[in-house]
């Protein structure tokens, strides 16, 4: 749901919380927990800092999946060469059209 | 211009990171020219980078190598329409994008209503977590473990989870390459998220139960 413009933090239920937690995270730069808005309502809810701990490092381990890298098997370049050299590859004009 | 180059805008997240390549320039237009010494030069420094965003996007190493070929027959097909306008290695990481796009849709994923088609079920779905008193997840996760929850997450959620949160596009930018709400992607991204928690919450207790039997 979409954060209203007036929202009042300072009643801020854990339901409503969690309707607007999406939002939070997109518009808070993913960092919900540093949001000076929500500072006494998380201290009030500890299961909602949890949440949002939780989901925090989730989003900041998910950039690490960068740094970790693999390479395809050889046979991969194989294949493109083996159609490169026979010239057997589809013209793609439906991904063009897609 | 094809619709693997169009959609996807330039992305600030994964490439913009990287230094230019040497001898990439030179690899690049004598490719163009029809050097194979050449375009084998470009697999090389690009495979990786290219496999590994498929395997991402994909969560299957059939799948990412078989994509992986087709984006470099892609690149040999349209290398001639590259200009230089943005870094190589944007531009190929553009194309792979759609090309995995276009793959996942030819398979019947649709991705114009996510909502609707590429849900969970409702077992699936994530559950709500107030009131629960289970223990938070550690402050660092173990990289295997998230990558075998990303991998097991529903093609919906993985798709905008790792376009956000691994790529680095911004919700306009998947809900153009979608063809989705900006919301809808906010919306995947939250779920996909708690998804996420509740696998890696599960892969705890297996190991403190299998420390508790040792």
């Amino acid at each position: 749901m979409p954060l209203p413009e007036d929202i009042n933090f300072d009643t801020l239920k854990p339901e409503e919380f969690e309707r607007y937690l999406p939002d939070l995270f997109a518009n808070g730069d993913g960092k919900v927990s540093q949001d000076p808005r929500l500072t006494s309502f998380l201290a009030a809810n500890p299961d909602c800092a949890a949440l949002v701990s939780d989901l925090e490092t989730i989003a900041a381990h998910a950039r690490s999946l960068f740094q970790v890298s693999a390479d395809p098997s050889d046979k991969v370049w194989q294949n493109i060469q083996s159609k490169l050299d026979s010239g057997d590859f589809e013209d793609d004009e439906e991904a063009e059209s897609a | 211009m094809t619709q693997a180059e169009a959609p996807v805008k330039s992305n600030p997240g994964l490439f913009k990171r990287n230094p230019p390549i040497a001898g990439e320039a030179e690899a690049i237009e004598a490719a163009k020219n029809g050097d194979p010494e050449a375009f084998s030069k470009l697999y090389t420094l690009h495979k990786r980078r290219v496999y590994t965003l498929c395997l991402r996007m994909l969560g299957n190493v059939s799948e990412a190598e078989d994509m992986t070929q087709e984006a470099f027959l892609h690149l040999f097909r349209k290398l001639g329409s590259f200009r230089g306008e943005s870094a190589f290695s944007t531009w190929l990481h553009r194309l792979t994008v759609n090309l995995v796009l276009m793959h996942l849709r030819k398979k019947g994923l649709n991705l114009v209503s996510l909502e609707e088609t590429i849900n969970p079920s409702e077992e699936d779905a994530p559950k709500r977590d107030f009131g629960s008193r289970d223990p938070v997840l550690a402050s660092s996760v173990d990289r295997v473990a998230l990558e075998r929850a990303v991998a097991s997450l529903p093609p919906g959620y993985r798709m905008v989870f790792v376009l956000h949160d691994v790529e680095g596009f911004e919700h306009n930018e998947i809900a153009t390459m979608l063809n989705c709400s900006t919301g809808n992607s906010k919306s995947q991204l939250h779920k996909a998220r708690l998804r996420l928690r509740e696998l890696l919450r599960e892969n705890s207790d297996i190991n403190l139960t299998e420390g508790e039997a040792a």
